[in-house]
């Protein structure tokens, strides 16, 4: 367990899907050196198969007794989806086949293959909801458990999970060990990667790129152990915001507020039945464990509460005004660290190894 | 004939028994230099080759799922090792079978590649005990020459070369720009896995990158196998090798999704330096067999509890707390069993990472030291313990 722990609150029911999120991260970290098909943050369909692949059953994470637990290595091309190129070149040149437009392979997977799609019949009951995923940044993460390598550690100043890549060797027991399968193994230099929350641009100040550009302003960030944040708020004083999957047992610390209203289900004749919902509770109860029900509850609640009195505290705060608010990061607090650390700026590397331990002088970098 | 069947019979035991100790290799002395010796100089013709066993590795179980369904099915391997020595470096040669041709081409998220591995006991005041056979032990530094079958990898070079790390289609060029784009990328990257890791216990692996130990490696495969050769210097700041040089093999098959500890591996093999003075301890330690009476080790295992906490046969239950011993007879050397049994804290290795089996600790931190949780098993008499490491010798799978 770290020091200090950043956290992420993500609130369903404003996302719309638009994967600027995705944009705005595969831009910053994943669009070259082998991270091409890498989508360290992505936005799914629930319910689907989400991304990888039916991730939710490749194993990894911790049983009731603590115990990490055997998971697969979802395959690039038919569990991820492989980045396909269309025939550019051929189209500049007017050569044979540049009368059509095409795909160098024929894609037969990728992220979002069933975007929209979700569950239950159309008109009467279908229904679906958008779930970004990033790394959880877990307190008890699993691709670091599952390291025999010492390569995964959790920085001591905010709990951001990081891969060395110096010592990282490719042996990718930790995409096994993630239940989330939110670490990726980059083929083309043989070591895994994954979300690094921005922390070079968090250590300045400024939000993760995922948070910062999303259109529905759905993201809040902030420290776990500061009362003034709002994610804190969300999280530890009105309790609307939970982990996903937690029943996996890392204590994710990216956190969801569930998805609140669902429209009404159409009878045969097209007509509300009133007093119904689409979406089913269980499948909440699923993603985020028994205490969905109380965070519901509160959130009804202070929507009924601010109909009739015109105040609440929470729904303020979900509307997201300010960016400002909604983010809450010290920069002067990394610096501090920093300094104490004599290291400027903080360098992402892992302590432990910094002075070469097991190697003779200057032996390890 | 019956009477030839029966001795032959009751032999067995001793007869795989015997089947344990790896033959000593001599390192035959040439002339010529062998710093970049390859697999085919004709040097090789000189070479003795020996036939030493690398089995699975069973020790840990790793957590994953595919992976653990080919570990259950592994047998020994047996591999042909041979030595040179000019007197400054130490040429090895392993061959093995190995049918499918692995070699990485970096392109997908699930395939392995073949590889192999020398390991020496790195420079200590005393040569004995030898370090543990998994990547040493503390204060028993082991130095590991890896060799993988890789066709290209783009190591970030900390050269701050990011224009070539974008991906082709963002260059904005067409044609010969973007063919001259390729081949700039192309030339950056690494062509040969090849790395020298120091280590003091399986975990604590760390890659030497400052050049201070010179490594030729290569590996050749042919319908058989592959052979696979190494030559490194006999000093340097990490080794002192002379007269008498244990060594351990270790070699991957990417078929069955090996890397790392998915591995066979053989026992410490000794190397004899031609025209130098032998360490005949070390050389009788391991290449003979087992002292004591296996029958009666397995009845003192039985009556002192090992397998509360050892998998000792593929029947019993892996266990969390100890290693698993089904393949300890086919890598751990007798002196290393004896000191374990004895003397449990001796080598407790930083090992499979403590947090992934939170509840079940193989070891304690004492005074920054790790203790075992074992029990102290020094009271045993000293003729029970050479039959518990006789018994201990004989756990190991069929060889393929």
């Amino acid at each position: 367990m770290s020091k200090r722990q950043l956290a992420m609150v993500m609130d369903l029911n404003k996302c719309i899907g638009c994967q600027t999120c995705t944009v705005a991260c595969k831009t910053q970290w994943t669009n070259r050196n082998g991270r091409e098909y890498m989508y360290w943050n992505n936005v799914e369909t629930y319910p689907g198969t989400g991304y990888p692949k039916n991730w939710m059953e490749l194993g990894g994470g911790f049983d009731a007794a603590g115990d990490l637990q055997p998971g697969v290595i979802p395959n690039l091309e038919a569990d991820y989806g492989v980045p396909w190129d269309y025939n550019y070149e051929s189209l500049m040149g007017g050569q044979a086949d540049s009368n059509t437009f095409h795909p160098h392979i024929s894609p037969t997977w990728g992220p979002n293959w069933d975007e929209d799609q979700g569950a239950g019949a159309f008109p009467q009951d279908n229904y679906f909801f958008y779930l970004p995923r990033i790394c959880n940044h877990c307190t008890n993460p699993g691709c670091l458990s599952a390291c025999p390598r010492d390569a995964i550690f959790k920085r001591e100043e905010d709990g951001v999970v990081l891969v060395d890549l110096d010592r990282c060797q490719g042996y990718r027991y930790c995409i096994a060990g993630c239940p989330y399968k939110k670490i990726y193994f980059n083929p083309k230099i043989s070591k895994s990667e994954k979300c690094i929350l921005c922390f070079p641009r968090i250590e300045q100040g400024l939000p993760p790129a995922c948070a910062q550009q999303c259109v529905g302003r759905i993201r809040f960030v902030g420290f776990l152990d500061d009362e003034e944040s709002q994610v804190y708020k969300l999280v530890h004083k009105y309790k609307v915001a939970l982990g996903l999957r937690s029943d996996y047992g890392t204590q994710p610390n990216v956190y969801y507020i569930p998805p609140t209203e669902s429209p009404a289900k159409f009878d045969a004749e097209g007509k509300i039945i009133e007093g119904s919902t689409r979406l089913p509770i269980e499948e909440l109860e699923k993603l985020f464990g028994p205490a969905v029900h109380d965070s519901i509850k509160t959130l009804k609640d202070e929507m009924k509460k601010r109909k009739e009195t015109g105040v609440s505290e929470l729904l303020d705060l979900l509307i997201a005004y300010q960016h400002s608010d909604m983010f809450r990061l010290d920069n002067h607090y990394y610096q501090e660290v920093a300094k104490a650390a004599k290291r400027n700026p903080l360098a992402p590397v892992d302590t432990r190894y910094i002075a070469g331990k097991f190697t003779k002088a200057g032996g390890h970098h | 004939m019956k009477k030839l069947l029966t001795t032959i019979l009751s032999l067995g035991l001793a007869a795989s028994a015997a089947l344990a100790a790896n033959p000593a290799i001599t390192a035959v002395k040439v002339s010529d230099s062998l710093d970049m010796i390859k697999a085919d100089s004709d040097l090789w013709s000189k070479a003795k080759f020996e036939t030493v066993v690398l089995y699975p590795q069973t020790a840990i179980e790793f957590n994953d799922k595919k992976a653990n369904a080919y570990v259950a099915n592994m047998k020994g391997k047996k591999a042909q090792v041979a030595a040179l020595h000019d007197g400054k470096n130490i040429a090895i040669m392993v061959k093995w079978a190995d049918k499918t041709k692995d070699v990485e081409q970096c392109m997908s998220s699930d395939v392995y590649t073949d590889g192999f591995a020398v390991q020496f006991a790195g420079a200590t005041k005393k040569a004995e005990p030898l370090p543990y056979i998994g990547m040493g032990s503390a204060g028993r530094p082991v130095v590991v020459h890896l060799q993988k079958a890789t066709a290209k990898v783009y190591e970030p070079n900390g050269n701050k070369d990011v224009a070539t790390q974008i991906n082709r289609q963002q260059t904005g060029v067409f044609g010969q720009e973007l063919a001259e784009y390729d081949a700039k990328v192309a030339s950056l990257a690494k062509t040969d896995y090849e790395k020298v890791f120091v280590a003091e216990g399986f975990r604590s692996t760390t890659e030497i990158k400052d050049n201070s130990v010179k490594s030729n490696g290569a590996m050749v495969h042919s319908p058989a196998g592959w052979s696979g050769t190494l030559s490194r210097p006999l000093k340097d700041e990490y080794v002192n090798l002379s007269g008498t040089v244990p060594v351990a093999i270790a070699v991957w098959d990417g078929s069955t999704m090996g890397r790392n500890g998915l591995k066979n591996l053989s026992s410490w093999v000794a190397i004899n330096l031609e025209g130098q003075k032998a360490n005949t301890a070390m050389v009788a330690d391991l290449s003979t067999d087992a002292k004591g009476d296996a029958a009666k080790g397995k009845e003192a295992a039985m009556t002192n509890g090992c397998t509360g906490c050892h998998q000792m046969s593929a029947e019993d239950a892996q266990s969390l707390l100890g290693p698993s011993l089904k393949n300890v007879g086919g890598y751990a050397t007798a002196a290393y069993l004896r000191e374990s049994i004895l003397k449990p804290s001796a080598v407790v290795v930083p090992g499979y990472n403590r947090n992934a089996h939170a509840n079940t600790p193989w070891y304690n931190i004492e005074k920054g030291k790790r203790v075992s949780t074992m029990t102290d098993f020094s009271f045993l008499d000293k003729a029970t313990v050479d039959d518990i490491v006789a018994y201990l010798k004989t756990l190991k799978s069929e060889v393929e």
